[in-house]
């Protein structure tokens, strides 16, 4: 087989406490990505997957273990991946055209070009005609739309999501799901997703990493296997609901084992 | 009639300007009126008519001084600009510098300034760098205060959305920092031009043979109080004026905050206001 679009082997963090011993965030943490896979990564609040984010995108040093893109390690090294945060950090400053390019302009390329390219997919990511707006005229949904093209524009096979709909209000998460999941299609993306919705991570996966709190394991993963062309309706299946359970029982069991334990 | 088409608009321009206005204009009236019916003898206070016929008539003077004066403002104040952007450039990137030279640069705050203007005479001789150096003093603290604030209003998670993209440090400081940094920086600007005008005003007090701050000393000793209301109300007006300038440069290097300048405004794009419009209609679409 191939070698791995994205693979992390026998990963540990830790954070330098106060004293000798520090504060280990992630331990022994292995995942594999192929080429245009959609992988959930989900578990509670603060166990540690932003963390693993940041290493993956090269601002974090971890203690041990190998993180390697297409075969090459990406350790300490930014900018090998596309990073979207929890908050769509857009700069007020800019309009929307010139958000979306930032990341070209900041690597040096010819801006011409990625204008270009920005103004053609302005339509697909529902900003059209918003190109000179400024982030402040822009609606949530469009504003989170926004950082997405941004990321896309990155022009990195690797794409990591950090909650980037956390705060959206349902309805409006919902039909961003089916479009997020049209956009990987399109774009033929690599995506990890980190999120605290076991339907989000379902129905956007094609496996779901569970993780355990701190430090933090993968206490289980669970295949989807739902058709690669899902659409809302999947959601409604006894499948999904199977896979749904599957999730929640790992995601609860760190609990179940302790008050079996009592 | 005009009155009632004003109301109509609340928040125009004419309305803005208008009340300011007023409230000037009753108080110069209660002043006018006070002075003339106590008969308050001219070296005391003079009245607003008064000082008005003083500067028509001792235009020549008034305007010949105030040229120096000005200089030494605008000189003073582009001084204490460029020092007191590159301290707070020093301040927010270096530690040390931060633990070393703030605390002296604060201890040097208490000094009067008025007190070593002698000893900058001694030092640069009887001209124009001593005057400019005490207008920048006066000037450069409040500025590099707001400076230092604004490049440091920066969220941690901002600089890490920027490294994830391998931003160079340069990078990160021109098109992050220092466009964070630019409300507080003008608001440091605004602050700065009102300490400029009175830097130069003092700074003539020692050592000068010119200028409004010169001539207003002069005429205080000779109790020619008539001009020297009149002095101080040309020094006033240049004040609102370089402050409003420094105002229009605001508007014009952060149209985001307050929409681009007309002759700006790009042919394709919609007005702000319809934009808004539609992109709230385009969010309840979505949902």
């Amino acid at each position: 087989m191939a070698q791995a679009r994205l693979d992390i082997a026998n990963l540990r963090v830790t954070y330098a406490g106060n004293g000798q011993a520090g504060v280990t965030a992630i331990e022994k943490v292995d995942l594999t990505l192929e080429p245009n896979d959609f992988v959930s990564l989900i578990g509670p609040s603060g166990c540690g997957k932003s963390t693993l984010f940041n290493v993956i995108a090269g601002l974090q040093i971890p203690e041990s273990g190998a993180v390697a893109l297409d075969g090459g390690s990406i350790v300490g090294r930014p900018g090998c991946v596309a990073y979207m945060m929890q908050r769509d950090l857009l700069l007020p400053w800019r309009t929307v055209l010139e958000n979306v390019t930032l990341g070209p302009e900041l690597a040096g390329q010819p801006l011409a070009r990625a204008r270009d390219t920005a103004m053609t997919l302005l339509h697909r990511f529902g900003l059209e005609g918003f190109e000179n707006a400024y982030p402040a005229a822009l609606s949530g949904g469009m504003r989170q739309r926004a950082a997405l093209l941004r990321t896309i524009l990155c022009e990195r096979s690797v794409i990591l999501l950090d909650e980037p709909l956390g705060a959206l209000d349902a309805l409006t998460r919902a039909s961003m799901h089916e479009w997020l999941l049209g956009i990987q299609r399109e774009f033929q993306r690599t995506m990890i997703l980190i999120t605290h919705d076991p339907d989000e991570a379902v129905y956007l996966s094609d496996r779901v990493y569970v993780a355990s709190p701190r430090p933090m394991r993968i206490a289980g993963i669970v295949p989807i296997e739902l058709p690669r062309d899902r659409g809302r309706d999947v959601t409604l299946t006894p499948e999904f609901a199977e896979h749904k359970r599957q999730v929640l029982a790992l995601l609860h069991a760190p609990e179940r084992a302790r008050s079996a334990a009592a | 009639m005009s009155r009632r088409n004003a109301s109509l608009h609340p928040g125009s321009r004419t309305k803005d300007v208008a009340a300011p206005v007023l409230l000037m204009l009753l108080i110069l009236a209660a002043w006018e009126a006070l002075v003339r019916i106590f008969a308050v003898p001219t070296f005391v206070v003079p009245a607003p008519s008064e000082i008005l016929a003083q500067i028509y008539l001792e235009r020549a003077m008034i305007f010949g001084h105030l040229q120096v004066t000005l200089f030494e403002i605008v000189a003073g104040y582009l001084l204490a600009c460029v020092v007191g952007f590159g301290l707070s450039v020093a301040i927010v990137y270096s530690k040390a510098f931060r633990r070393g030279v703030l605390p002296l640069i604060v201890a040097a705050q208490t000094i009067p300034v008025i007190a070593i203007a002698p000893i900058l005479v001694i030092w640069f001789g009887y001209n124009d760098v001593p005057r400019i150096i005490i207008t920048a003093l006066v000037a450069f603290f409040p500025l590099t205060v707001s400076f230092v604030t604004g490049l440091e209003s920066l969220e941690s998670e901002l600089i890490n959305f920027f490294r994830s993209l391998n931003a160079n440090g340069l990078q990160i400081f021109l098109k992050l920092r220092l466009p964070a940094a630019l409300p507080n920086i003008f608001a440091g600007l605004k602050v700065a031009t009102t300490l400029a005008v009175i830097g130069a005003t003092i700074s003539e007090w020692v050592g000068a043979s010119a200028g409004l701050g010169y001539l207003m000393a002069q005429d205080t000793q000779q109790i020619n109080t008539a001009r020297v209301f009149a002095s101080l109300v040309v020094l006033g007006t240049v004040g609102i004026l370089f402050f409003a300038f420094i105002g229009l440069l605001q508007r014009f290097f952060m149209p985001w905050v307050y929409g681009r300048p007309r002759f700006l405004a790009r042919p394709r794009r919609a007005s702000p206001a319809a934009a808004t419009m539609r992109a709230k209609q385009i969010g309840t679409s979505a949902r």
